[in-house]
């Protein structure tokens, strides 16, 4: 056919030229820079990155990064495996009320991310009046310091960010059980297998595919937005719950310091870059 | 176990999780519904014995609280159209045309979704600032249209690929060329992909949060988003049923939009995800 398909591509080659493209070139020219945010380069060198390594908060703020991810993405895969499951069973046994179920978890999702963070610190409130503390204390049992404790702020933003992003998980998850072939269970009653057994043996490696994929696109998605966190508890205790995206954030948009920021920024895409590649071969494995 | 003592397994379960997944959601309606006063009572009220629709009355009619949803709507809504029309013509040769790199560029239009929006804010912001486009909707509804490229090229490709070839090659021996056959035969076949890109678009749109929050300072522009979240921090206690209030009506329309299409995105979700 004659058709040529440069001049159709035309349009989404500007727009994410200009957005994308530009601009993470832009970054890496920034990052050997002296730039603020408020005047242009003047040298170049790597002062940017000499003063990403010896900043003392770095080391904190990548083990919460990773504390923080880790722990989201577990906890976000474990949920979603199991509201997926759970309602692909009730599926096949015909039970009402599954649809349901998918809607209140995909209904979580869709809460805007400062929402979610908003909400979540209504929860955790440590006021006497507080969701949970005054839930605890009706019961009888001890208030616990949700978010003044640094260790039990890093919980919290987990749990937010978990009750927020399950949908994700669950939909991957369902999608990929459904495609299971029903006769290997079948076969695997006619020898006798109980359900963990099944679960074990059939379910999970063939899930395997949709679990790697799934890891890595959530582990992306995690490392990428804070607007939750920020809500919720804004990076503190301190710098406790200051992962490596608000981090940056904190440090180009309040302290102006564009190289160090920028280098950092470059940090961000390299992980997501190489986590990417993961992906691309993930899938290219399963087209084969 | 039998399978019916394992189906009252899986209700107990599923109401678990349900009841999990409620509770955040109907705490916030609670606090929206209570008097100040219910609302130091905590978890003793979270059915409220004096339930009031004041809040809402109160956020409803303040002037700069409907300027915000307004700014929400009109950014989203341009953002998500932009971005459609901006995907059509590449999703259609994507679709229809061979070409070398097909497959590699249309990898490339999803691996954009990679990067953070908070990495190209950086430059962004000082190319706005030398334009004279920071704080304009403008400058936040370009970014927003990038935004949304990627996933309307997938959504509006794939729903191309669903609209008859032949219907295209009757139009074409009618002599009509390959935009025009796009604009009259094939766009009309596929309005339900396109109003699916456009409503999947909105729907982001209406959730992000660091675009209009780093790009527009001027409080009378921002969108609600950001506007909840500068009243979250200027709030106290006392002021705690207002937020919650306010808080809901900002999650109410996304909440809607999604009820409407639940279907649309759990295809586009399990389709981009799980290719292959």
């Amino acid at each position: 056919m004659a058709a040529r398909p440069l001049l159709w591509l035309l349009p989404i080659a500007l727009v994410l030229g200009t957005v994308y493209v530009i601009p993470v070139a832009d970054v890496v020219r920034l990052s050997f820079s002296d730039a603020t945010l408020l005047r242009p380069a003047e040298s170049y060198g790597l002062s940017g990155y000499a003063a990403m390594l010896e900043a003392r908060d770095l080391g904190v703020v990548l083990r919460n990064t990773v504390v923080f991810t880790v722990a989201s993405v577990v906890g976000l895969q474990l949920a979603g495996l199991l509201v997926a499951l759970l309602v692909a069973r009730g599926d096949r046994r015909g039970l009402p009320g599954m649809t349901a179920l998918r809607t209140i978890v995909l209904a979580a999702w869709v809460v805007p991310g400062v929402a979610n963070g908003i909400i979540w610190q209504t929860l955790f409130s440590e006021a006497p009046f507080g969701a949970i503390n005054s839930t605890l204390a009706l019961i009888g049992l001890p208030r616990v310091a949700w978010l003044s404790d640094p260790e039990m702020a890093m919980v919290s933003a987990v749990l937010a960010n978990v009750w927020q992003g399950t949908a994700f998980s669950m939909v991957v998850f369902y999608a990929a059980r459904r495609a299971i072939d029903p006769r290997l269970y079948e076969a695997a009653e006619v020898d006798g297998a109980r359900p963990f057994a099944r679960f074990v043996y059939i379910t999970l490696p063939q899930l395997k595919g949709a679990i790697l994929v799934n890891t890595v696109l959530v582990t992306i998605q995690t490392l990428n937005t804070f607007d939750s966190i920020l809500a919720l508890t804004g990076g503190g205790p301190g710098r406790a719950t200051e992962v490596l995206s608000l981090h940056i954030f904190n440090r180009v948009f309040y302290n102006y310091d564009l190289g160090g920021g920028s280098a950092l920024a470059l940090v961000l895409v390299a992980i997501s870059t190489a986590l990417t590649l993961v992906y691309i071969a993930l899938l290219g494995r399963g087209r084969t | 176990m039998s399978p019916r003592a394992a189906d009252r397994a899986t209700y107990l379960v599923a109401l678990l999780i349900a009841a999990l997944f409620l509770v955040p959601l109907s705490w916030l309606l609670s606090l929206s519904v209570r008097t100040p006063q219910e609302v130091y009572l905590g978890a003793a009220r979270y059915l409220p014995e004096d339930p009031t629709l004041e809040n809402f009355r109160l956020v409803l009619t303040d002037r700069s609280f409907g300027l915000h949803l307004w700014n929400s709507l009109k950014i989203c809504a341009l953002g998500g159209a932009g971005a459609v029309a901006a995907a059509i013509p590449a999703a259609y040769a994507f679709s229809r045309f061979s070409f070398r790199g097909r497959t590699g560029l249309m990898v490339a239009v999803l691996l954009v979704q990679m990067v953070s929006p908070l990495v190209v804010l950086i430059p962004l912001y000082r190319y706005m600032d030398a334009l004279g486009m920071l704080d304009t909707h403008l400058g936040v509804i370009g970014v927003y249209v990038a935004l949304g490229v990627p996933l309307s090229v997938w959504v509006l490709k794939s729903s191309f690929d669903r609209v008859p070839r032949s219907l295209e090659e009757a139009a074409e021996i009618d002599g009509c060329g390959r935009a025009e056959t796009l604009v009259r035969i094939t766009l009309p076949l596929a309005g339900p992909g396109v109003a699916a890109a456009f409503i999947l678009n909105t729907m982001m749109g209406w959730s992000q949060f660091l675009v209009p929050f780093i790009l527009l300072t001027d409080t009378g522009k921002v969108p609600i988003s950001v506007a909840i979240f500068n009243f979250a921090g200027s709030t106290s206690a006392s002021t705690t049923q207002l937020l919650a209030a306010a808080c809901l009506v900002a999650i109410l329309p996304a909440l809607a939009l999604f009820v409407a299409v639940q279907r649309l995105i759990v295809r586009a979700v399990s389709g981009g995800a799980v290719r292959g």
